[in-house]
């Protein structure tokens, strides 16, 4: 579990800050929004997903 | 009636009544000084929530996310990725401090530092440079509400006069209603705000260009490479936005009105929750920046960028619609700088005047210090804002440089238990004057080897050096098990 834990709070780290060199780009325009802009809001909810199953897992061990 | 006065009046009453609505928790009962500072300890989630996001989406929001979006292009989305990363930091960080909090009677971020590290200089010292930093964040609240007003009166009014109106009200707002006020007021700011935002947001660019993908298309065939990093700017790359996005998202829980947000909370349980669903509110922030793209597009040649949001609704709507965006806007400079001055007020008058000048002070003189602090840190930002203007990203990235200083001394104190009270000195001392530094010498942002990292980084990276290697030579036996004895709860 601490295993998962740590992945899943490391996994929005590194899809907005590793990626940025490699999302640095317009086309193509996902959403109406520019590349760049699209991946940095994917990662505000990746963020919100990776924290809910955190969440979950605390709520279900509440001593971990 | 004449567009000036429909939209200023519309401005004032937004304030007026959110100025009687702060008021009524003040009037039910009477406060005592935990109650006017952090709200008796007693939120539950939704007001916690309420006042953790009401405290993120500011002036900043509001105008420097257009405004940044028309002067620099691609580099502003930056914005749209720290929010997130900074929840998850504080999932862990803010459970942490709350109880320790709770159990030991803390109430401010230096009040924290102090019982981490058992040293009341420490204390006074984080006070002192968390007051000083939260000068700029409270001048760019103030600044955002000078552009409002100035742009709502057509050109009427000066920023001045009406600056000194507004923050007449946001003292006495501050005075009269404490931490519950802000609470209950930033329910209404939240709501108004964000459906101005998103209104506008989508409005304009569909109005212009039928919709928002369009819109994108037009900018980019018109200036190749301003959507892209570093856009217009030449210093602004990739290197720029991760270390900016590291420095912010660290250094997002280490604003001093944070810790006192957190002790405000019923429990651990509350503001773990919160944690979870806070980033999807992060998605505001790229409505205004959708403006600020707009503009570029329809009125170019601005000025001062910041001011892209209100001329675009001014150009586009009649005086009622601008007064609306006003008001809204006004409410979001309001009421975080009433937090801001609130917990401001509370750091001087606990951790810097009692601590260091008249520990025998009781609550009642404390209160009434703390009111009258009020007054000069408010109208001290008030002339930092008229003497001193500056961007709004600017004011906003200086203090963010200053305040994450803090992170070695007390997210390290904290889970790590060999930290120690020599290290949080060393590291804090070196970090704050590199800042100050780097970013007098205009030497932000700073190339190293070719990369160009935010000056803010450069600092922090050398505080946590500094601070694991003296805490590695200085750390004790007993210090370990004196520091244990303090975190366990």
């Amino acid at each position: 579990m601490k295993t998962l834990k740590l992945v899943l709070t490391l996994i929005p780290f590194c899809w907005t800050i590793l990626m940025i060199p490699f999302v640095n780009r317009v086309k193509p325009i996902v959403l109406g929004l520019p590349f760049l802009a699209f991946w940095l809001v994917a990662g505000i909810f990746v963020a919100f997903i990776c924290l809910s199953i955190i969440y979950k897992i605390d709520t279900k061990n509440p001593n971990q | 009636m004449s567009n000036e006065f429909l939209a200023l009046g519309i401005i004032f009453a937004f304030i007026f009544i959110t100025t009687i609505v702060g008021m009524l928790p003040g009037m039910r009962e009477k406060l005592n000084l935990e109650g006017w500072a952090i709200g008796g300890r007693g939120f539950g989630r939704w007001l916690s929530w309420f006042i953790l996001a009401g405290e993120i989406y500011t002036a900043f929001a509001f105008l420097g996310a257009s405004g940044w979006a028309y002067a620099r292009g691609g580099p502003t989305f930056y914005i749209l990725g720290y929010g997130a990363l900074a929840y998850v930091v504080g999932y862990y960080l803010l459970p942490k401090i709350s109880p320790i909090g709770k159990k030991f009677g803390l109430m401010t971020q230096p009040d924290l530092v102090q019982h981490i590290y058992d040293s009341k200089l420490l204390g006074i010292l984080t006070a002192i440079i968390g007051v000083l930093f939260l000068l700029p964040y409270l001048q760019l609240q103030l600044t955002g509400l000078g552009i409002i007003i100035q742009t709502c009166s057509y050109g009427l009014f000066t920023k001045v006069p009406a600056m000194l109106i507004a923050f007449t009200l946001v003292a006495i707002f501050v005075y009269l209603s404490g931490l519950k006020g802000v609470a209950s007021t930033a329910v209404i700011k939240d709501v108004v705000m964000i459906v101005a935002v998103v209104f506008f947001g989508l409005y304009l660019p569909f109005h212009f260009f039928g919709n928002v993908g369009n819109m994108f298309e037009a900018l980019d065939a018109a200036k190749p490479g301003f959507l892209t990093l570093p856009g217009p700017t030449k210093v602004l790359d990739s290197s720029w936005v991760m270390s900016t996005l590291v420095l912010t998202s660290l250094g997002f829980y280490m604003w001093p009105h944070f810790s006192a947000n957190s002790f405000s909370a019923k429990g651990p349980e509350v503001l773990r929750h919160n944690a979870v669903f806070l980033p999807l509110y992060q998605i505001c922030l790229l409505f205004p920046m959708l403006i600020g793209f707009t503009a570029l597009l329809i009125i170019p040649g601005l000025s001062n960028p910041d001011m892209s949001f209100m001329l675009m609704v001014q150009k586009v709507f009649p005086g009622w619609a601008l007064g609306l965006v006003g008001g809204a806007g006004a409410l979001a400079c309001m009421i975080p700088a009433s937090d801001l001055i609130l917990n401001t007020s509370m750091i001087f008058t606990r951790n810097i005047y009692c601590r260091g000048f008249n520990p025998k002070a009781d609550h009642a003189h404390q209160k009434f210090v703390a009111r009258i602090v009020v007054f000069i840190i408010t109208a001290t930002a008030l002339c930092l804002a008229i003497f001193a203007p500056n961007l709004l990203v600017n004011l906003l990235l200086v203090g963010y440089s200053g305040v994450t200083q803090f992170f070695p001394m007390i997210v390290l104190g904290l889970f790590w238990k060999k930290a120690t009270k020599v290290a949080s000195f060393c590291g804090l001392i070196v970090g704050e004057i590199l800042v100050v530094y780097l970013i007098f010498n205009k030497l932000d942002p700073i190339s190293i080897l070719g990369f160009h990292l935010n000056a803010g980084f450069f600092a922090l990276t050398v505080n946590m050096i500094i601070f694991v290697v003296v805490s590695f030579l200085t750390s004790s036996k007993e210090n370990i098990a004196r520091k244990e004895q303090r975190l366990i709860t």
